[in-house]
């Protein structure tokens, strides 16, 4: 009943929402921590999520990992996978850039989370209206 | 996506830098030691900025600054027979060596500096607002 | 007073002369060719959309502005084509409900 999704790009969206709200918390927590001796930002690596992602869709699109009586979440799993190794805190130093740089990633991210919780609003939206005949 | 957010956030801490030289030079307007803890007196830093052009696309750049100069300027020679810094020969006996930093001039870069970063702030808000109103599009 | 005349000798009926309708219809679709085209046409924006979407998911050089008017553009195709999709069944209703 799940694989009514796999044709749209909904479960792709979903793993972008889940990261970019992992990586606010971390960015928050960076600015918190803005006076606080010691303290190295931390990030989630963006390059890193967007290669497993990239992976994970072309997975989905080849055939050859079709297995009869495994549904494809089979790749959904993957693309779960990769949004928990992108978890992996990458640390980084603060040098000179400060408040303004982890402020300015914020607000990436924000961007990013509003244009994927956006599209995947409509993308439900079409769906209820293709079930229910009603346009 | 949206490469004039990092456009601003590079101008916003190039200003931040410049501000810190400024609040540097003016924190060591009466500083007869550099900071070696040598006997010479502290010498004005400035900012030098250039255009980045890896941070824009499209030929647009940001700025980022190339160094961090001082400068070398003639000290003020104020008279203090007194003071064990005084010279104890030469055409300044007698004096010693402040820095020589006009106050006027730095508030005036520090002004300057403070309103660029408004300047900046606000096209970062353009840019947000840009976006959000972006979403409009699937209604 | 006219004698009656047989039914038989009477001209004979000419059926009533249609319109030429391949004549019309040259250098213009059917209605079937155009349904198949449209179909085509909303699947080929689901797909543009698709590939946008993935694109700036991945990082890919997409603007915001492009993905969300390909995604846009197909929701709309896909309405009007589930719209046209309803007024066709009713159709197909209305004429199966006239009583012969």
């Amino acid at each position: 009943m799940a694989d009514i999704f796999q044709s749209t790009t909904i479960p792709i969206l979903e793993q972008m929402v889940q990261f970019t709200q992992a990586r606010h918390t971390v960015l928050a927590g960076n600015i918190a921590n803005i006076d606080t001796p010691g303290y190295v930002a931390k990030d989630l690596s963006v390059d890193d999520f967007q290669t497993r992602l990239r992976e994970a869709i072309a997975e989905q699109h080849s055939p050859s990992s079709y297995s009869a009586g495994e549904p494809s979440g089979v790749t959904q799993t993957s693309i779960g996978t990769a949004a928990q190794n992108a978890k992996s805190v990458l640390m980084h130093d603060e040098s000179n850039v400060g408040v303004e740089y982890q402020a300015s990633e914020m607000v990436k991210n924000h961007l990013q989370h509003n244009m994927a919780v956006t599209i995947m609003a409509s993308q439900f939206r079409l769906l209820a209206a293709a079930i229910s005949g009603n346009v | 996506m949206f490469s004039a957010l990092d456009i601003s956030t590079s101008a916003l801490v190039a200003q931040r830098t410049r501000m810190n030289a400024i609040a540097s030079n003016l924190a060591n307007i009466n500083t007869p030691y550099n900071e070696k803890g040598e006997a010479e007196p502290y010498q004005p830093r400035f900012v030098v900025f250039q255009a980045d052009a890896s941070v824009g696309t499209n030929g647009a750049a940001g700025v980022k600054v190339a160094s961090v100069e001082t400068e070398q300027i003639e000290p003020r020679w104020k008279f203090e027979p007194g003071n064990p810094l005084a010279q104890s020969d030469g055409p300044h006996k007698g004096y010693v060596a402040y820095p020589n930093i006009d106050m006027m001039t730095q508030f005036t870069d520090a002004l300057e500096a403070a309103r660029s970063y408004e300047a900046n702030l606000g096209a970062l808000d353009i840019t947000k607002d840009l976006a959000q109103q972006t979403l409009r599009i699937v209604a | 007073m006219n004698p009656i005349q047989s039914a038989t000798s009477s001209p004979a009926l000419t059926p009533a002369q249609s319109p030429d309708l391949t004549d019309a219809a040259k250098g213009s679709t059917s209605f079937k060719d155009f349904l198949l085209n449209s179909m085509q046409q909303v699947n080929s924006a689901q797909q543009t959309a698709d590939a946008a979407v993935e694109k700036l998911a991945t990082g890919g050089d997409a603007s915001p502005a492009e993905v969300l008017t390909a995604v846009q553009k197909a929701d709309v195709a896909f309405r009007m084509m589930m719209q046209i999709r309803n007024k066709i069944v009713q159709a197909y209703e209305d004429v199966q409900n006239v009583r012969v």
